[in-house]
């Protein structure tokens, strides 16, 4: 059997403002094992986001339990959490969110820095340039983020995500701020990662991607209310 | 005009949306613009007015200088024939006046109030035109010699102890036995040339002919008083040192034959200082008054620097409005129109508020500094004061206007409505951050250092023990309604009953027949009869209960007995400061020191050192022995008019009280002044707890100002970086990671802030270095460093408190960028 990465039972996220309560997710149950490649879709309102927050830790869940390669993280204080974060999940978002102060080489070196021991120079730049190579942007590693297209920001963005050597990869919307080549492109990397091993959860709306991935699961008004296990993948 | 009205409607229309930015704008500017006209118009009335006098460029004072055997300036006083004797010879003034400034008690009123006088010859008040609002001023008839006994009395002592009696010239009143009718009062506009100290006020004037010093005095050269003044208006043509040249010559020549036959002045000399009637009211003040407006221009900057991070912020926050404008075809300079007339309206707004400030800032000096700055009774709102009111709000409102319009990336303004406002916002540049909070830094260092200086050496000098106790101590002077004044043998035995009464009150603890240290020493001229050398210290006659009293210890030899008051004996007891002047190792018991009678004292005793805020060691030699200053104490008389009360814990006695107790004695006595050793103390301090008070005031308001403005400018830029904190946060930065991101990336403005403050001090040194010199001793690096941590403290603040709303909630909030 394949190791469980994550692990989620009746998760239920509620949104209070002063009198109206949003239930946005409501007795989600989620397995992902080592390697598998998970698509979350749905159409806008249906929690997707809300669920990938709960998944890489943003946000608290309102109930249910949270397991991380068979540790319980349901309930844990700002600064355990963002630990777990560094050590165990990977984080791409829609946005990229790299910092325009920093070179290439830099951006994907942060989470190394954030790590409760910082590894040896030497360490981050083979780990670095290997996460680069990964995403073929070694080219690039003394550039400032603003001097790169969307497409090439975003696998700065993928290989930050890998550099800690994370326990899961969670992706948001990769491709929604980028054309369809460059999206075809980010989507290839993922797919090359996936086969090489590294576990992806990502979240879309587009269908074309979504199939792209060996489980799907679709969400609607809060609910998981399809799960599509595929044999063939990209 | 009607587009200049639209205009600033709709500006006032877009300002009233937002009551929390005007009242930021108008509190911070109000209230330091109002610090800037106070400043402003005090330094203006220093520095630039005139006196308010006729050709006040022609009055000066000349001064009597006393130099000693070394050519150093032994004293600065006149001896009264000498001042006499420049009165009569009418050399370079034109017009001339002499002054003695005293005090006495007006013994015809029924609350016999002790007054402030002045006897002046008839010339005083016609040199400076006083005007007058009854009656007439002293004129001829009142001339030296004339022994014409009236009064003129100040407009205050008229409404005050008369209530402004329109028959006031129809009455006499009595001091010192001598009734004098009153020929006129000084009109409510009268403003008394401040000769003999800041705020001091002359309440009864009277002729020269009436003052109180003794016949021995009159002929004496060998006693001085810095209470006798001469001014005039100098002749037409003579300058100030032409006038010292044909002065000292004359003053000195009889000053010579006065002493021939004093051992004590061989080898001194006199010579005339001629200094401009306004030098000498002004004294040092004009430095206090360009360093307060140092001080405000200061705490004007940090303010600005405030509301300029206020105005960017505003300019940002209103892009997508000025988008729209563009949008519809307005220019860059419609936009700085704009703009500027929301700045004018807050402007002219915050300069009403700084006008009354400051009125209400000129009421606060006037009762509350009146004993330190001079003229502060001519402090107005005054055409100065408007125009620079005027000028400032305008150069402000350009300012901040001319900021905000800078800011703006005209062609950038039309992607802003196209990507509805994502991307493509207008922000103040890190740049423009970095430079703002260096700027605050630096001030804030500057200012908060400047003014810790100055607090902590007024506080030191508060809390400096003065080395005997005061505590309900009080001083009772008599005065004596009659010309005839008792004889030593007639007054002991009423100075005794009166004693007597006074110790057999229930609220008396004990009673000694002298007065207190605070109630001020005479200076002696002394010879040390072994070496024949001279010296002048503090010279008090005392009774054999006062060091008791006072507690002020006997470190060596004995003290006073009744027997020495009683005989007369010559002996004396020396301060340590004096024993260690006239002998290096200080034992001096037994020497014999010199007054220049027959018999010299005999040193029985050595005290303790005393401090007495004020005073000053009184020659040059003393300044080298840096614990207290020399001082001599020799047996008073039986007779002595002087009483200390210590009054029993908790318990009061009344002036009125003590008034009947002397009634009852001898009704020729009545209570010339009762006042608390402790009031006194304080009086004596009130400069320094003005400085602590005032300084203690700045420095908070300097760290208030720039904790806000720090804040502001740090809470901006942590706003701009929202979004990268929450990326930080997602891939695993704990909020210790980020404080240290945000402290670590201001750590650089903050220390470029501390060089810059160190350049404006270098600049204020080169600038200033007389006044600053002086405080530049090694005392001055643990007030830099309390500063700097201060500073600093206040600057980890603004890094950490904008951060924690974004770093105390999980990482979504900060990442999606909402509650």
């Amino acid at each position: 059997m394949t190791e469980i990465k994550i692990e989620m039972k009746n998760i239920g996220k509620v949104f209070e403002t002063d009198d109206i309560e949003t239930h946005a997710l409501k007795d989600v149950n989620i397995v992902i094992r080592a390697g598998e490649y998970v698509s979350i879709s749905g159409p806008s309102g249906c929690g997707k986001s809300t669920l990938l927050s709960l998944l890489g830790l943003l946000d608290e869940s309102t109930s249910g339990s949270y397991v991380i390669e068979g540790k319980d993280v349901s309930h844990l204080s700002l600064d355990e959490a963002a630990g777990i974060r560094n050590e165990k999940i990977g984080f791409v978002f829609q946005s990229f969110n790299l910092i325009d102060e920093l070179s290439v080489f830099d951006n994907v070196a942060l989470p190394l820095q954030y790590k409760k021991e910082i590894p040896t120079d030497e360490f981050i730049k083979e780990r670095v340039e290997a996460c680069l190579k990964m995403v073929e942007m070694s080219h690039r590693a003394e550039h400032k983020p603003n001097q790169l297209s969307g497409g090439q920001q975003q696998r700065i963005a993928i290989a930050r995500a890998l550099v800690a050597d994370p326990a899961i990869l969670l992706v948001d919307e990769p491709t929604g701020n980028l054309d369809s080549q460059s999206g075809d492109t980010v989507m290839a990397v993922l797919a090359e990662l996936n086969k090489k091993g590294t576990t992806i959860c990502m979240v879309t709306h587009d269908a074309r991607y979504a199939d792209m991935a060996k489980i799907q699961l679709k969400l609607l008004d809060g609910q998981i209310v399809k799960e599509e296990r595929l044999k063939v993948a990209v | 005009m009607s587009k200049f009205v639209r205009q600033h409607k709709q500006a006032w229309a877009s300002l009233k949306k937002k009551p929390g930015f005007i009242l930021t704008v108008l509190m911070t500017m109000g209230i330091t613009l109002g610090a800037l006209l106070c400043a402003v118009t005090l330094n203006y009335l220093l520095l630039v007015e005139p006196l308010p006098y006729p050709e006040q460029d022609r009055l000066f004072v000349a001064e009597h200088k006393l130099i000693g055997p070394e050519k150093e300036t032994k004293a600065v006083a006149y001896t009264y024939p000498g001042l006499v004797h420049l009165y009569k010879s009418k050399q370079a003034f034109e017009q001339a006046a002499m002054m003695i400034y005293g005090q006495d008690v007006i013994i015809s009123h029924s609350n016999q109030p002790l007054v402030n006088t002045t006897y002046v010859t008839p010339e005083f008040h016609q040199i400076i035109a006083s005007p007058m609002a009854v009656g007439r001023m002293f004129e001829a008839s009142e001339a030296i010699d004339t022994n014409n006994p009236v009064t003129m009395l100040s407009y205050n002592t008229w409404q005050q102890e008369y209530n402004g009696s329109a028959d006031i010239l129809d009455e006499k009143i009595n001091l010192s036995g001598i009734s004098y009718r009153v020929i006129g009062v000084l009109s409510e506009d009268f403003i008394e040339p401040e000769l003999n100290g800041i705020g001091q006020e002359t309440q009864v004037w009277l002729p020269w002919d009436y003052n109180q010093t003794g016949e021995g005095g009159r002929e004496s050269f060998g006693n001085i008083s810095n209470s006798l003044k001469f001014v005039g208006q100098l002749n037409k043509g003579v300058s100030q040192s032409q006038a010292q040249q044909l002065l000292t010559p004359l003053v000195s020549d009889r000053w010579q034959e006065g002493v021939v036959e004093i051992d004590f002045f061989n080898g001194w000399s006199v010579s005339m200082i001629v200094r401009p009637v306004k030098d000498v009211i002004l004294g040092d003040s004009e430095s206090i008054a360009v360093m307060l407006l140092a001080g405000v221009v200061g705490l004007v900057l940090i303010a600005c620097a405030n509301i300029s991070n206020l105005f960017m912020s505003r300019t940002a926050e209103k892009q997508r409005q000025m988008a729209i404008q563009a949008a519809l075809g307005a220019t860059k300079k419609h936009l700085f129109k704009t703009m500027f007339a929301e700045t004018t309206i807050l402007m002219f707004m915050s300069i009403i508020l700084a006008l009354v400030i400051s009125k209400v800032g000129f009421y606060i000096m006037q009762q509350y500094l009146g004993a330190v700055l001079p003229r502060v009774s001519e402090l107005s709102l005054n055409p100065i004061t408007f125009g620079c009111a005027v000028l400032v709000a305008i150069t402000f409102a350009l300012f901040f206007a001319k900021l905000s319009t800078r800011m703006i990336n005209y062609r950038a303004l039309n992607t802003t409505l196209q990507s509805s406002g994502k991307g493509s916002g207008l922000q103040v540049s890190k740049k423009t951050r970095q430079v703002l909070i260096a700027s605050q830094v630096a001030l804030a260092t500057v200012l908060v250092f400047a003014n810790f200086s100055l607090l902590k050496d007024a506080v030191k000098t508060i809390n400096a023990p003065i080395g005997f106790e005061t505590e309900n101590i009080s001083t009772l002077i008599l005065n004596f309604s009659s010309t005839n004044f008792p004889t030593r043998e007639e007054g002991i035995p009423i100075m005794a009953e009166i004693m007597e009464k006074l110790e057999a009150l229930p609220q008396v603890e004990s009673i000694s027949q002298s007065r207190s240290p605070l109630d001020g020493f005479g200076v002696r001229a002394l010879t040390s009869v072994a070496d024949n050398k001279n010296y002048t210290p503090y010279f008090n006659n005392v009774s054999h209960t006062y060091f008791d009293m006072i507690e002020q210890p006997l470190v060596q030899g004995d003290n006073f007995t009744l027997v020495d008051r009683k005989d007369g004996t010559d002996v004396m007891i020396v301060n340590q400061a004096f024993a260690k002047q006239l002998k290096a190792d200080g034992d001096v018991i037994g020497m014999q020191i010199s007054t220049g009678r027959p018999d010299p004292f005999k040193i029985i005793g050595i005290v303790r050192d005393i401090a007495i805020p004020g005073d000053a060691a009184t020659d040059h030699n003393s300044e080298a022995l840096g614990s207290g200053v020399p001082r001599a104490y020799v047996p008073n008389g039986l007779n002595n008019q002087s009483f200390m009360i210590k009054v029993k814990p908790g318990q009061l006695v009344s002036r009125e009280q003590l008034g009947k107790l002397l009634g009852d004695v001898d009704s020729r006595y009545a209570v010339f002044s009762f006042d608390a050793a402790s009031d006194i103390l304080t009086q004596r301090l009130f400069a320094e707890i003005t400085t602590a008070v005032t300084t203690a005031i700045l420095a908070s308001l300097v760290f208030l100002l720039a904790g806000i403005g720090l804040y502001g400018i740090l809470s901006y830029g942590t706003q701009l970086r929202r979004f990268e904190l929450g990326a930080r946060m997602a891939i695993g930065a704990t909020r210790k990671h980020l404080v240290s991101l945000i402290i670590g990336d201001n750590t650089k403005a903050i220390l470029v802030g501390f060089i810059g403050s160190i350049a404006l001090f270098a600049l204020a040194y080169i600038g200033m270095s007389e006044y600053i010199q002086p405080l530049l001793t090694w005392q001055v690096i643990p007030m830099l460093l309390v500063t700097l941590v201060l500073i600093v403290l206040v600057t980890l603040f603004a890094c950490y408190w904008p951060l924690r709303q974004y770093i105390n909630k999980p990482a979504i909030f900060t990442l999606r960028g909402s509650d």
